[in-house]
């Protein structure tokens, strides 16, 4: 087989997957750039619980002794599927999942309710406090 | 957070699933892309050689040959038509493919090759000793199990096409020695193994049989010796020399013969005995017919029959060739022929390296060398003047074929010789029709061979 | 846009990639008339160009989708134009063209997080239309509807329904409704009666090669649906369905029509001129080419039935070598792989994106393992890189899904109750 040819078509497919490589390393880049975007939606918001932090990387997350949850708390006094926290514009809501004990925020039994920073959630015998987060610029 | 990954995961999973698709497909395309490539329409084959470089068949068109210089090899080399399938090239086509993957396809300069086994000068003297006659004949060296003569008249020039296909002869287009053939006298060889197997040396040698010409079985039915004033009474030894077809049967009908024991030994040696599935020996991928026969009854016309070589037996010259290399080596166990000694790439690196085997154990060691003992007293004593200069060990064969219409001439057997450890088989077909003798086609063969 | 390095660097490689390509066509490829070529080179850098411009006016955080969209398209565009012999294909440029407006559509409609999920009914609508128009405007079970000198696959259209389907329906899990002893999510029942609906409908058009790509949308919102909060994972579901999904298998092999089974039992290389007549053609295309191809525009498959859809993959093999044709493929699957290295921040988002890549991976399996004899062989397409207008248009939708999870919008929607009915 002739050189050219053999040495164009290496080419080819050495350029289209270094291309690929690049737009990858855009992307992989681009990571930041995304959760900076979504510290902005979700206001930098994080979870804390005596020492030990949860943080709020989608805009649903489930509270619950449950393996799939997504913050787990297992404690007998917290039902399965306890809470769903939502966000929307940067505004964190919490809506009981039908739990058996119920949920407090700042020591009122809600069904559903808008968060502000500090509020302190009590779930069964656990106290998690919203906050922003300390490491965001 | 969990939620998420999990979608990531299921993400991942369908990639997963895809890539290893993808690796088996390219390992496969890799692997097998010389086997695709056989289905081109503009594939290159090589050049098959014999054993001292000349040239069998030449894939890629470019060479100069005189006239019918692949005629005596055609039918056993074949070409890439698809016209014949049981040929070393139709079978071995991919090791002859000038085609690597990753170079694409190779038009001038690939190295691919077959350097066969064949002599090419031996077989083509084999070949023109037919003068007209047909027949075939093969030869190996039964140490190694090279194989070195494989003719078979008539044969096809593979380089002319195949225009006249309508008129060529049947069996023009196989290799007859790879075939079953009705083995005539020849067959007393097996028969002679079976029964120093079922006996012993020494109780066959203390048995002797009359023969008045003809031999009537329990069943009334008459086995006639070609010597019509008949040989008297022999032992094995002269029934052997004497060909004698009453010894034969009485042997058969012997009650230290028992049927069981005949089947027995007989499937040992590679015969389909009754209906039992057809055998075959792979030679680089040809098949070759082993044997088959009936057996019935030992007191039975047709079982006799089949003993003694007519009737439904039928084997195969290569076969014969290859009891032969047992008894010659003395071992009991047949050297396996192979006809590529190596095969290289279409880089010139070797693919193939042919290798001597052996087969399992046919028979003892005592009855390799009583069956030997017989056969070279039998060779001194009657082929020392048609074949002189050699050692050699034989027992000929008249085989009736076409309900006795005609009769082939067949001779078996090895030579004695360090260098040229040679076993044969050689068949000429209606003996009577014909000026040249098989003992004529057997010496020039192993002259050409031995010289 | 948030990141100009990002944005420049791209635009650079993917015009740096085709300007190889196009070298290689020109330098080896078999062309009557340079300008040809030429016109061929113009068109994808102008069209390169262009997009890169109008991407600017999209709001998108990350143009990385849209650069492998680019790179693809134009890709398929250059292997297009020069099967037997280099000149542009107006047709499939065309269909580029269309795909690339149809995956900003995309995008807008789905970039954010609850507007279609408000409007659910709307995509289980069109759905109904898809498949009336299917069964009434296809002539005589076949899956074409003929406009004019166009040809339309409307089944095509239901792929990216059935992945919006999946996604919207993905944050009912909690509605749960008692009906008699069982409690029902009714959107789940909504959603299977829907695939079980369109699979029927592709069998009754003898379209069966896309039935997998749906079974496989279907599946992903199905492992996602059963891991959603308060969806209760259960092995003992996922073996349920699993057994389901065997038995049914079986039994569709089973009373599969005669023309079905000779493709699932066909051994092509002992019939290369009947039933493996593309296949076979195919594999020595793929052999002929080796590694490195014969060169743009010389090959011999280009003169075989389908070469530009159906076996694609062994065209692009044969003229530009097994090497760039894994690259090819390989770069589809790093534009479906991006949720990976940005990942989505809803799980609607996160459900669009694995369906659209359940979608993407069985239609490639599909095509390229069954053109290369590993399983039977459909008429399925591959995305961006087979030829086909509605294949084009549709795949366009869904990687605008694709951008639309690596974009998203979150609004509030005012006076919706999330949750409410638990």
């Amino acid at each position: 087989m002739e050189l050219t040819p053999l040495l164009l078509c290496a080419a080819t497919a050495a350029a289209i997957d270094i291309c690929s490589l690049v737009l990858i390393l855009c992307a992989y880049r681009e990571r930041s750039t995304g959760k900076k975007r979504w510290n902005k939606i979700s206001s930098g918001m994080e979870l804390v619980e005596q020492g030990h932090t949860h943080r709020l990387l989608c805009d649903e997350i489930l509270i619950g002794r449950h393996a799939s949850a997504d913050i787990r708390l297992p404690e007998m006094s917290v039902s399965r599927y306890h809470a769903l926290l939502t966000v929307a514009d940067g505004v964190w809501t919490i809506t009981d999942l039908g739990s058996k004990s119920g949920v407090f925020v700042n020591g009122v039994q809600i069904k559903r309710k808008k968060l502000r920073e500090n509020d302190v959630i009590s779930i069964g015998s656990r106290r998690l406090t919203l906050r922003k987060r300390r490491d965001v610029k | 957070m969990k939620s998420i990954r999990r979608c990531q995961r299921v993400i991942t999973l369908f990639i997963m699933l895809f890539l290893i698709g993808m690796a088996v497909l390219v390992v496969r395309i890799d692997r097998d892309a010389p086997f695709y490539m056989m289905h081109s329409e503009d594939h290159e084959l090589g050049i098959v050689y014999d054993r001292s470089g000349d040239v069998l068949f030449d894939g890629t068109g470019t060479g100069e040959y005189e006239e019918n210089h692949f005629l005596d090899v055609g039918n056993l080399i074949g070409d890439d038509k698809g016209q014949m399938e049981n040929t070393l090239i139709a079978q071995n086509i991919d090791l002859l493919n000038n085609y690597s993957f990753s170079e694409g396809l190779i038009r001038e300069g690939g190295k691919a090759a077959i350097y066969t086994t064949l002599d090419h000068y031996a077989n083509r003297a084999v070949y023109n000793a037919y003068a007209g006659a047909d027949g075939c004949a093969c030869a190996y060296n039964y140490k190694t199990g090279e194989l070195l003569v494989c003719a078979s008249v008539p044969s096809i020039d593979v380089t002319k096409g195949y225009g006249n296909i309508a008129e060529m002869k049947s069996g023009t287009l196989i290799s007859k020695a790879m075939y079953g053939t009705v083995p005539g006298s020849t067959q007393k060889i097996p028969t002679l193994i079976t029964a120093l197997e079922l006996m012993g040396t020494e109780k066959l040698f203390s048995k002797s049989y009359s023969c008045s010409g003809k031999y009537v079985n329990a069943y009334g039915d008459e086995i006639v010796c070609h010597y019509s004033s008949g040989h008297g009474m022999q032992n094995i030894q002269q029934a052997i020399e004497n060909s004698c077809n009453p010894f034969f049967a009485q042997l058969v009908a012997d009650p230290d013969m028992p049927l069981e024991g005949i089947k027995r030994i007989y499937r040992t040696l590679g015969y389909s005995v009754n209906d039992d599935e057809p055998q075959y020996i792979d030679i680089n991928g040809i098949q070759c017919e082993t044997a088959s026969t009936v057996l019935t009854d030992t007191d039975e016309f047709n079982t006799q029959w089949g003993c003694i070589g007519q009737g439904e037996t039928l084997v195969s010259p290569v076969q014969m060739m290859m009891w032969e290399s047992a008894i010659a080596n003395g071992t009991g166990k047949m050297t396996m022929p192979y006809l590529i000694d190596r095969a290289s790439d279409t880089y010139g690196d070797v693919s193939v390296l042919g290798s001597t085997r052996f087969s399992k154990q046919l028979f003892s060691e005592d009855t390799a060398s009583a069956v030997r003992q017989i056969l070279l007293t039998n060779g001194a004593d009657h082929y020392a003047v048609s074949v002189p200069g050699y050692t050699l060990a034989v027992k000929s064969g008249t085989a009736q074929v076409l309900e006795g219409a005609e009769e082939n001439a067949l001779l078996t057997g090895f030579i004695v010789d360090d260098r040229h450890p040679i076993a044969f088989c050689v068949l000429l077909e209606n003996k009577y029709g014909t000026p040249v003798t098989a003992e004529q086609i057997l010496k020039t063969m192993l002259d050409s061979l031995c010289s | 846009m948030s990141n100009p390095f990002s944005y420049l660097f791209s635009c650079i490689f993917v015009i740096a990639a085709h300007a190889v390509m196009l070298f290689n066509v020109f330098s080896s490829g078999s062309y009557e008339s340079s300008s040809d070529a030429f016109i061929l080179a113009a068109a994808v850098i102008g069209l390169d160009i262009a997009y890169s411009f109008v991407m600017l006016f999209f709001r998108q955080h990350t143009f990385t989708v849209n650069f492998m969209l680019l790179l693809i398209i134009n890709m398929s565009n250059i292997f297009q134009s020069c099967f037997g012999g280099v000149s542009l294909d107006v047709k499939h440029y065309v269909t580029g063209i269309a795909a690339l407006v149809s995956c900003q559509i995309g995008f807008l409609l789905c970039r954010s997080h609850k507007r279609i999920q408000n409007e659910k009914k709307i995509v289980y609508i069109c759905m109904i239309l898809v498949m009336i128009a299917i069964v009434t405007l296809t002539g005589s079970r076949s899956m074409w509807v003929n406009i004019g000198n166009f040809s339309i696959q409307p089944s095509e259209f239901l792929k990216p329904l059935l992945v919006l389907a999946c996604a919207t329906s993905i944050t009912e899990q909690q509605n749960k409704v008692r009906v008699w002893k069982f409690y029902i999510v009714r959107e789940n029942v909504i959603l299977f009666i829907m695939t079980a609906a369109i699979c029927l409908l592709q069998w009754w058009c003898r379209d069966l090669g896309s039935i997998p790509t749906f079974a496989a949308i279907y599946a992903a919102g199905f492992l996602l649906r059963i891991c959603y909060p308060k969806a209760k994972f259960s092995k003992k579901t996922l073996i349920a369905a699993a057994i389901a999904v065997f038995v049914i298998a079986c039994v569709g092999v089973y009373f599969a029509p005669d023309y079905v089974k000779a493709r699932l039992f066909t051994d092509i290389w002992s019939d290369t001129s009947g039933g493996g007549y593309q296949q076979s053609r195919a594999l020595i295309a793929i052999a002929e080419g080796g590694w490195f191809g014969k060169g743009p525009g010389k090959g011999f498959l280009c003169d075989i039935f389908a070469h530009e859809n159906d076996i694609v993959f062994a065209s692009i093999s044969e003229e530009w070598g097994l090497l760039t044709a894994l690259m090819t493929v390989l770069a589809l699957l790093i534009m479906i792989s991006a949720p990976l290295f940005d990942p989505p921040r809803s799980y609607y988002h996160g459900t669009l994106a694995a369906g659209v890549c359940a979608a993407f991976t069985v239609q490639m399996a599909l095509n390229i393992f069954g053109s290369c004899n590993l399983i039977p062989f459909t008429g399925v397409t591959i995305p961006f890189i087979s030829a086909g207008g509605s294949s084009m248009v549709t795949s366009g939708l869904m990687t605008g899904m694709l951008t639309a999870a690596q974009s998203p919008e979150f609004h509030r929607i005012p006076g919706k109750k999330r949750g409410a009915n638990v």
